[in-house]
């Protein structure tokens, strides 16, 4: 049991290695493909188990981690394979190894072809999410990273639909281009720590976050600002932050289910996970410098996202484009800097990844019945399927943040945390982020507005086309793959607390570090309400 | 703090019988499980409600403090806290008793009405759902439980709206309430944050949750100094603008300008949820939300202010289109929204008592006219257009009788509930308390004597369209198979096809025509769960309704007639008879010194809340107690109170007399077109706003920018990288290898271009 709890990240991050090889092994000597999906599912649950070990005992080390392992790896340029978990990641590993199984039960009978291949890179894929959320080297960091997008752009290149390769190709651009400059900023923040303390380089997260911490100046104002925008635009492509986004409808919307809802659920998390982990501790002036930048984007992107969705005939695009307006929502959190807008930032992450996972979901059942996603081809379906309607509804009011439903947690911490802080300017007694916060939502009004929309067109009404008449309802595999992400969507809604202290320490820490530098202004103001009035 | 656990049951009874509705229900398949299922649960926190609201520990409508019940902490982070917490005080108490009363009644009517209808189980679990959202939302004892409850009943009202998912119209009206309450909820949730950001809380009551002190925010901002009576005090972020940002989620709710358009749309869901929901329930949330939040309104004199005028407004706007509707829930729905108008305007005066009284007496009349105007449809075979009834009190004499009573009360007929009610807010408008008051004035004419005046019209014309819809229904001559040649049903559906409403965006991007399906629908026989209006056969003869619908019509109607006498103002009964209403309610009211010294800090008036607020009930003591927090001249008022009380009956009894004048003979009157087509508000909407919107969203949004802008660069540089390629293949590389070369250069560059600044940074 110790050598597990001492390994647990490895073995969370090699194990579905190992499964990958066990199943392209399987494949080649048995020389058959039908077996292979039970094989991924048996790894992807007993990753699943093991990964909810993380909940159990730990002890923090030094640097606040969990599960902490940290051994050398390439002597010669002082990089060392350094992982461990803390409140931050702690629910997003476990978000990937949840959403996982599912995923591969989502292809039960979707995919035909080269199903060898598919299996190994869903769960090479895994290994490579886990791995950069619990890298703590932002060398090892950053190929996990890149590692990330080789099974993805495949997933869409090969088993996507009609403009695949197109779309494979923009999403490797878009994402691959971006983290080349963080790999910049990578090896620039390497010589800066040799340059600042006379010795070796080196790109573990944790000792330069601590020569940081303890005053060290090992870049100047000006760069740090460069360093900041070079991982920044790394992570605003992943999430994606407006005008980043065009990637973002056109790989959804070839994606298989699967790849769509990990696409959704894990993938764009990384953007936002690797902005507060390493962009708001490596470079909290920086990060309060540019706030206004990425709070404005973020509004734009809510607001656009929402009424780009609002128009779109095909149901996928519509869920992707809300997508954007959701992930606007989880970066203006985090640049409020306050307690609440950051703890809900993090929390709408796992939201996201829920109720958009789950509607991917949702759109890929629909799919393998007519194999049309366009709004106009159905019309009263809630009369031929009436189990998938109301899960169908049900999400769609997760999405659209209804109270109780896990949505309206993230999106009210979120905007409460926005209107108290005091990032932006009150200047000529026009007080900034109120006005962000009013703006922000209005996203949640046209959310209802395009997602209540589409519902209206596609559920409601009469079964005016025929090739809908005969539909069958869920199959008991699919409602299966659905239901734990319902009983997510209720309990994370009205039992959000479990989560919250979770993830506590770790969102004040990087809070504190971004505000501390300010006077700690923010904080003062959470602790004594305003009594004076 | 008392606590009482039993609190909880209230709301968790209908919930449960939601789930067990939904997920037994549809199996069984069983009017008598469903429905017994249903009504007992309503009754259970019915009981419930009133045992604590009575009888448990002396009753929490005369306790000084609330009942509170603590369920868990929902959210908390930081400074930030939110309790799943249940509360009841005198205002809650008040709002649940009627609610779960008028709400049981609704029920048992229902059981009649959707009698045969296949979704039968769906709607009672949805019912049941409504009534678990609107009584979270009544028993909240914080901002954002109440908000819990806020959006769960417009999530109901969506579902039970569009219950008949079949028809178009119910479909996009379903939407329509949606969206428009939602536009609504997001002045609630800002005025929220904007409360918690002036006081640290959100909680409506001083309570201790874990050992820690939690404040009330009302209490905390009733103590703080008045804002100034200036449009400046809008937007200067502090209680007024938190008033006003509230007051937006009010609109939203109680369907008050501008955001009513979606209540007469509303008609288009079972009659039973006009009735509960759309009448008598949730519709007077946004009024339950302002009374609640009296302490914040009147330090926000502007804030008051305005809500006077939208009240007013909407009052007497509704009332014309509904002088002109013919189909009966439309006239219904317009005067619900006229009658809501009345509310908001009593409170933007001071009268926040009168408001909730209001609100009750209008639960009953409406609630009962609503019914009523079912039984009618259900006895007409679904036909709801006045046009083609007439004479049906020889038919129908139940439903006649009790409708009657129904049409007393609205008009403001004395003895009748509503003339308590809508009384003594027209006297309050008269004699107004908001500090505002003194301060306002047009061309010299002090601005509430012209919402008295207005009101007084808007008095007028409800007996007048009321009058007109009980003689077109009941009297005159049978025109049950009267051929209209003016249907347009069609023509106004397609004036809505958008976003917002209905209808298909990429109309414009692919040319589909959603009309066809309509028209096409239309044409289809309608299916047999559809409440839909068939041919009606040549022999037909309307029918009495059922004892269970005509039971809950006889209980509303006793109600209509006697529930005002609980509030029977000290001017008319000559202070023999104590106003209860009044008196119970007064402690919820947050004491503010009189406007004369509004400016002055407020010590005195936290005084005298607490001193009102120690005082239970010995009727005489509060009475007294009362008397002198209230205006001091009130008593030499009752002469102008009685005579302001003649006028307006004489003003109900012409109106009648109108009424019947105009429409008795003639019941088919035409009236002008522009009143019958609602002033054009819907088209005036999509016009200016929902479809310029729909089509920025497509050609600016998502074909120029997305489509043209960013991707055009994207593309521009994939068709640039393709045609280096093409060059550097005739050097004899494959294309994706020049591909990945060319990548790999580009990355070089970029790489080495910062590598090079970021080498001279360090040195």
């Amino acid at each position: 049991m110790d050598f597990i709890n001492e390994n647990l990240l490895t073995i969370l991050i090699l194990l579905p290695v190992f499964g990958a090889l066990f199943t392209l092994g399987h494949a080649l000597y048995w020389k058959e493909e039908k077996d292979l999906k039970w094989l991924t599912l048996i790894f992807t649950v007993g990753n699943f188990i093991v990964s909810l070990l993380l909940l159990g005992k730990h002890t923090a080390s030094a640097g606040g981690f969990w599960f902490e392992k940290n051994v050398p790896w390439i002597k010669a340029i002082n990089t060392n394979y350094h992982v461990g978990v803390d409140g931050l990641s702690i629910w997003l590993v476990i978000l990937t190894t949840f959403i996982m199984p599912i995923a591969v039960v989502s292809t039960w009978h979707a995919v035909e072809k080269r199903r060898t291949a598919f299996y190994v890179f869903l769960l090479l894929l895994e290994s490579a999410m886990i791995g950069v959320f619990v890298s703590l080297d932002l060398l090892v960091f950053y190929l996990f990273f890149e590692a990330s997008l080789v099974p993805m752009f495949f997933l869409i290149g090969i088993w996507g639909g009609e403009n695949r390769i197109y779309s494979a190709v923009k999403f490797f651009i878009f994402t691959a281009l971006g983290s080349l400059l963080m790999l910049v900023a990578i090896i620039a923040l390497y010589y800066y720590y040799a340059k600042a303390t006379g010795g070796a380089g080196t790109f573990d997260f944790v000792v330069l976050l601590n020569a940081l911490k303890s005053g060290k100046q090992l870049f100047s104002v000006q760069a740090g600002s460069l360093l900041f925008l070079a991982f920044a635009l790394a992570f605003s492509i992943k999430v994606p932050l407006f005008p980043f986004h065009t990637w973002l409808p056109d790989a959804h919307t070839d994606a298989p289910t699967a790849g769509s809802v990990i696409l959704a659920a894990v993938l764009l998390k990384m953007g936002t996970y690797g902005l507060m982990r390493f962009n708001f501790a490596l470079f909290p002036d920086a990060a309060r410098d540019w706030a206004p930048v990425f709070i404005t984007l973020a509004i734009i992107g809510i607001i656009y996202g929402a009424l780009v969705a609002m128009v779109q005939p095909d149901v996928k695009r519509l869920v992707a484009y809300s997508s954007v307006a959701h992930m606007g929502f989880v970066v203006l959190g985090m640049f409020s800097f306050t307690e609440q807008g950051m703890q809900g930032a993090l929390y709408q992450m796992l939201n996201h990844g829920v109720s958009t996972g789950a509607l991917f979901l949702l759109v890929g059942f629909i799919y393998e019945r007519r194999h049309t996603r366009q709004i106009t081809d159905f019309g009263g379906l809630a009369n031929v399927m009436p189990l998938y309607s109301t899960i169908f509804v049900i999400t769609t009011m997760s999405s659209i943040g209804l109270p109780l439903l896990n949505g309206f947690v993230g999106e009210f911490l979120i905007m409460i945390g926005m209107w108290k802080s005091t990032i932006l300017s009150t200047a000529n007694g026009w007080n900034y982020n109120y006005i962000a916060t009013m703006l922000a939502g209005t996203g949640v009004i046209f959310a209802a507005v395009y997602l209540l929309w589409m519902v209206q067109r596609v559920f409601f009404g009469k079964v005016t086309n025929p090739k809908n008449k005969g539909l069958k309802d869920l199959s008991w595999r699919e409602i299966g793959l659905i239901l734990p992400l319902m009983v997510l969507m209720v309990y994370m809604g009205v039992f959000p607390k479990p989560f919250l202290n979770k993830s506590r320490d770790a969102v004040v820490a990087i809070q504190q570090r971004v505000v501390g530098q300010a006077g700690g202004t923010i904080d003062k103001a959470d602790a004594t309400p305003k009594a004076e009035h | 703090m008392t606590e009482n656990n039993l609190l909880s049951l209230i709301i968790f009874a209908p919930l449960a019988g939601a789930v067990i509705n939904w997920l037994v229900g549809g199996r069984l398949k069983n009017e008598l499980f469903s429905g017994a299922l249903a009504c007992g649960t309503i009754a259970v926190s019915c009981i419930v409600a009133f045992y604590i609201a009575f009888f448990a520990g002396g009753g929490a409508l005369h306790a000084e403090k609330p009942v509170l019940d603590h369920l868990w902490t929902w959210i908390q982070v930081g400074s930030f806290r939110a309790d799943f917490g249940l509360g009841m005080d005198r205002l809650s108490g008040i709002y649940a008793c009627f609610v779960t009363f008028v709400g049981l009644l609704i029920h048992i009517f229902a059981t009649g009405y959707m009698h045969g209808d296949k979704g039968f189980y769906r709607f009672f679990a949805y019912l049941n759902l409504f009534m678990f959202s609107m009584l979270t939302l009544v028993l909240a004892d914080n901002f954002l439980l109440m908000f819990v409850g806020w959006e769960g009943v417009g999530l109901c009202s969506y579902l039970l709206i569009g219950y008949y998912i079949k028809r178009d119209e119910a479909r996009r009206a379903a939407k329509k309430a949606f969206v428009m309450n939602r536009i609504g909820d997001w002045g609630v949730l800002m005025g929220v944050f904007l409360v918690f950001t002036l006081t640290g809380s959100i909680s409506f009551y001083d309570k201790v949750v874990d050992g820690a002190k939690v404040p009330s925010a009302l209490n905390m901002i009733a103590q703080m100094a008045s804002d100034p009576f200036t449009a400046g005090a809008l937007v200067a972020g502090g209680i007024t603008s938190a008033a006003i940002l509230l007051f937006i989620g009010a609109t939203g709710k109680s369907a008050q300008i501008p955001l009513f358009t979606w209540l007469p749309d509303a008609m288009a869901g079972p009659t039973p949820v006009s009735a509960l929901i759309h009448a008598a329930t949730m519709v007077t949330a946004g009024v339950y939300m302002v009374v609640r939040c009296n302490g914040i309104y009147q330090n926000a004199p502007t804030a008051m202010f305005i809500v006077a005028i939208i009240g007013c407004a909407t009052a007497v706007f509704a009332a014309t289109i509904g002088l002109a509707q013919n189909d009966i829930k439309k006239v219904l729905a317009y005067s619900t929204v006229s009658q809501l108008g009345y509310m908001f305007l009593s409170c933007g005066i001071g009268a926040f008592v009168a408001a909730i009284f209001h609100v009750m007496t209008h639960a009953f009349f409406k609630a009962l006219l609503f019914l009523g105007s079912g039984s009618v449809i259900h006895g007409m075979h679904h036909e709801q257009d006045m046009r083609k009834m007439g004479n049906l009190k020889k038919y129908m004499p139940i439903t006649w009788i009790t409708m009657m009573t129904g049409w007393l009360a609205i008009c403001g007929i004395p003895i009748f509930a509503g003339f308590f009610s809508k009384d003594e807010i027209l006297y309050r408008t008269f004699a107004p308390m908001a500090s505002w008051a003194p301060q306002a004035k047009l061309a010299g004419i002090p601005v509430h004597m012209i919402l008295w005046v207005i009101g007084l019209i808007t008095a007028v014309m409800t007996a007048v369209y009321m009058t007109r819809l009980m003689w077109m229904t009941f009297y005159g001559d049978e025109r049950f198979h009267l051929v209209l040649d003016d249907a347009h049903p069609h023509e106004a559906a397609k004036t809505e096809e958008n976003a917002f409403a209905e209808g298909d965006a990429h109309d414009a991007v692919a040319h589909h025509d959603a009309h066809d399906d309509h028209e096409a629908a239309h044409a289809d026989d309608h299916d047999d769960d559809d409440e839909h209006h068939h041919a009606l056969p040549a022999d037909f003869h309307p029918h009495e309704s059922p004892w269970n619908m005509t039971v809950p019509l006889i209980v509303l109607a006793v109600l209509s007639t006697l529930g005002g006498l609980v509030g029977i103002p000290a001017a008319m009964s000559g202070g023999s008879i104590t106003n209860y209403f009044e008196h119970t309610l007064e402690p919820v009211i947050a004491k503010k010194a009189e406007h004369k010294t509004a400016e002055a800090p407020s010590m005195e008036a936290m005084k005298s809340t607490e001193s009102t607020e120690a005082k239970p009930l010995p009727a005489s003591e509060t009475k007294s107690e009362a008397a002198n927090a209230e205006k001091p001249e009130e008593h030499g008022d009752a002469k102008t109170e009685l005579t302001l009380a003649v006028v307006s009956v004489l003003l109900a009894l012409s109106g009648i007399g109108i009424g019947i004048a105009l429409f008795g003979k003639n019941p088919l009157r035409k009236l002008p077109k522009i009143l019958e087509d609602k002033w054009r508000i819907d088209e005036l909407y999509n016009g200016y706003i929902v479809d310029p919107l729909t089509n920025f969203s497509i050609k600016g949004l998502w074909q120029g920018f997305d489509l043209g802008i960013v991707d055009g660069i994207v593309n521009g540089a994939g068709y640039f990288v393709t045609e280096l390629g093409n060059v550097l293949r005739r050097i004899q590389v494959g294309f994706v290898r020049s591909y990945a070369a060319f990548i790999l250069a580009g990355a070089v560059v970029v790489i080495g271009y910062f590598i090079y600044y970021g080498f001279k940074l360090i040195r």
